[in-house]
């Protein structure tokens, strides 16, 4: 409930973003740095690419909170979030991989495991536009039900699951790098067109930033925020084939991914110009915390400090946020 | 609000119907009803007083005593995600002392200060440093995970031996007055003081008012700051407070354990707010809520539910009930 500053402050506005901007890309930078002179292989081709598969969930499921976020608004209470994107993750793996145990074919599999998905978004949907339930109980009741659907699938068990599908995205592609780094790559490049430069990611925009002026300009705003839930649905479904072929089946416990993705797309708002969610920065946020994952590993760090280090990142980050809100105001 | 001039007409429309009807108000309760109702005839054993202690001991106790940290907070228009944390921190240090033969009331007092730590923690990021509730206490979480995963060589749990125990130890999970367990005696006794807190004193004006509008509380003199800092360290130290009992009742310290309640916590608080009518949240509420969700796990496996299905059957439920009151709030509207 900050009050929205009209005018003035236009020049130290902008080079308080930067500022900051500048400086998460050379925290960033510097955290490789390190890692490159401490441990040998760490900038390696190998490396990298093993970074990026190991990335592609997380980031995934990250571009579809980002683009929640993004049509919600930035209060996280009553913005928009969804909680239920690592449990969708988890249904939608189930539902993958028990198709393919009955026999199903790849297509058949895959219809259904994207429909999963996009199911999930649409109740999330409805559930926040047409009943108006705060996104953020919303969402958690939705998580908890699919929860509960995975659990009575699978009855709580790992599934194995194989594929000629399968096989390709967990194999190399071109110049020996993992067909999930490129993965990765080619939903980020695409979301990326689609949210921030297009007319459609433009309005996305304005029904997150002003949602009364996005209204008195004609924007049909209920549109673009089940739009959201619906895409962030099918990021979830998309993050579940990209696991099943990782993993080589569906696994348990896909929940306890939530906080970091939710972690990560906050994160990313201080890759951004104007310090709001972009899939751009999410990207980067994603890579951030995955090189500092593998440089914890490669230079024999406890993987025990990994959340404590992200905690501390989230809370320097926002506090430094509000800063130069604060300034600009 | 000049909606109750509408009175009822012949052609009423479904939305003044729902402007004038209380009953959508009391969602929660009618839904209570049903439930209860149908437990009572569906689930054999369901309607005893061995049952209803079984479910107010083993369900109701521990998530209601979070649930009361998590009321107050949300009461300010804020929200805790660490309240898991702090249950976690409690439970490390209660058990730590105990089993480094420490008496009683230390490791009680350490647990506690522990958790106010935790609590202190958010009170500085939020009502010192401005940052959001919801990322400053997803901030602690994470480094709560942390600092348990070091504590205990990556989540190993701490498990007391048993014949080293104090009889006051047991007394805390086990005990009773009167007849009556002392954990949920003391859960009713902090109940009454949550209710005391919010509904009768300055302090609890100050935090509703903090919730309704920020800017207005400020404006008119009240501390804001303080006020919503404040509130984390209360929530932390009855979240430590249930961690303690739940140590206690099981005899170890389970690292991360206390995430579990988290979101039920936060789902019991929201199921409250449909009491309220501008959907604030209150204990009276959240304890409904709570007594809500814990009837329907223990109804659902008397039913003969695996647990897998309870947790589909809880969530459809308690969507149905939130759908209905909103939807209820919106048509009012």
């Amino acid at each position: 409930m900050e009050p929205v500053a009209t005018s003035g402050g236009d020049g130290f506005q902008v080079n308080g973003a930067v500022l900051l901007r500048a400086g998460s890309l050379i925290g960033f930078g510097l955290v490789i740095g390190y890692f490159a002179l401490a441990a040998p292989g760490f900038l390696s081709v190998g490396n990298i690419t093993n970074v990026l598969e190991q990335s592609a969930i997380l980031g995934v499921l990250s571009f579809g909170m980002t683009i929640v976020m993004i049509a919600g608004g930035s209060n996280v209470v009553t913005g928009g979030i969804d909680l239920s994107i690592a449990n969708n993750l988890g249904l939608s793996a189930a539902v993958y991989a028990i198709l393919l145990k009955i026999g199903q074919p790849d297509v058949v599999a895959l219809g259904f495991t994207l429909l999963t998905g996009l199911g999930i978004g649409l109740l999330n949907a409805i559930a926040v536009v047409a009943i108006g339930i705060l996104p953020l109980i919303a969402t958690l009741t939705v998580m908890n039900i699919c929860a509960g659907f995975e659990l009575v699938i699978t009855q709580n068990t790992v599934l194995q699951a194989s594929s000629p599908l399968l096989a390709v995205l967990a194999g190399d592609g071109p110049f020996g790098i993992a067909t999930l780094a490129y993965l990765l790559l080619i939903v980020a490049l695409v979301l990326i067109v689609v949210i921030q430069y297009t007319p459609f990611g433009l309005r996305l925009y304005a029904v997150g930033g002003f949602r009364e002026a996005a209204l008195a300009a004609g924007v049909s705003v209920d549109w673009y925020i089940a739009t959201s839930y619906i895409l962030s649905g099918i990021c979830g479904s998309i993050g579940a084939v990209l696991s099943v072929a990782l993993l080589s089946g569906s696994s348990t416990g896909s929940g306890d991914m939530l906080l970091s993705v939710v972690a990560t797309a906050l994160l990313g708002v201080v890759f951004s110009r104007r310090l709001v969610p972009t899939i751009s920065g999410s990207l980067l946020s994603v890579l951030f915390i995955g090189f500092l994952i593998n440089g914890f590993q490669l230079t024999n760090i406890s993987s025990y400090w990994v959340n404590g280090v992200e905690g501390l990142l989230i809370l320097f980050a926002v506090a430094t946020t509000s800063l130069v809100r604060r300034i600009e105001t | 609000m000049a909606t109750d001039i509408s009175s009822a007409t012949a052609s009423e429309t479904v939305a003044q119907w729902f402007r004038r009807s209380s009953a959508l108000r009391c969602t929660v309760v009618l839904a209570f009803l049903l439930v209860f109702t149908f437990l009572s005839v569906k689930a054999p054993g369901f309607l005893s007083i061995s049952n209803f202690v079984n479910i107010l001991v083993n369900n109701f106790t521990i998530l209601a005593i979070v649930s009361l940290g998590m009321t107050l907070v949300l009461l300010t228009g804020g929200i805790d995600l660490s309240v898991g944390t702090a249950m976690d921190v409690g439970s490390l240090l209660f058990i730590s002392l105990i089993s480094a033969h420490q008496n009683f009331l230390v490791a009680i007092g350490g647990g506690l200060l522990g958790a106010l730590a935790t609590g202190g923690f958010n009170a500085v990021l939020i009502g010192g440093l401005r940052i959001a509730p919801f990322l400053a206490t997803l901030g602690t979480l994470f480094i709560g995970e942390s600092v348990q995963q070091l504590a205990t060589n990556g989540g190993q749990p701490i498990y007391l031996i048993t014949g080293t125990l104090t009889p006051a130890f047991g007394y805390i999970g086990h005990g009773t007055i009167f007849g009556i367990p002392f954990s949920l005696c003391l859960a009713v006794a902090l109940i009454v003081i949550y209710y005391l807190l919010t509904e009768r004193t300055s302090f609890g004006r100050k935090a509703v008012a903090l919730g309704a509008n920020p800017n207005v509380a400020w404006y008119s003199g009240a501390r804001v700051r303080c006020t919503s800092g404040l509130v984390y360290v209360l929530s932390a130290v009855t979240c430590g407070a249930a961690g303690i009992i739940l140590s206690a009742t099981i005899k170890a310290y389970v690292p991360l354990s206390g995430n579990a309640y988290l979101l039920d916590a936060i789902g019991a608080t929201f199921i409250g707010t449909t009491l309220h009518s501008e959907g604030r949240p209150s204990v009276i509420g959240t304890m409904l809520g709570v007594l809500l969700l814990s009837i329907v796990t223990n109804g659902l496996l008397l039913i003969g539910w695996n647990f897998y299905w309870q947790q589909v059957g809880t969530g459809v439920l308690i969507f149905f009930v939130l759908a209905m009151s909103f939807l209820g709030q919106r048509l009012r509207a």
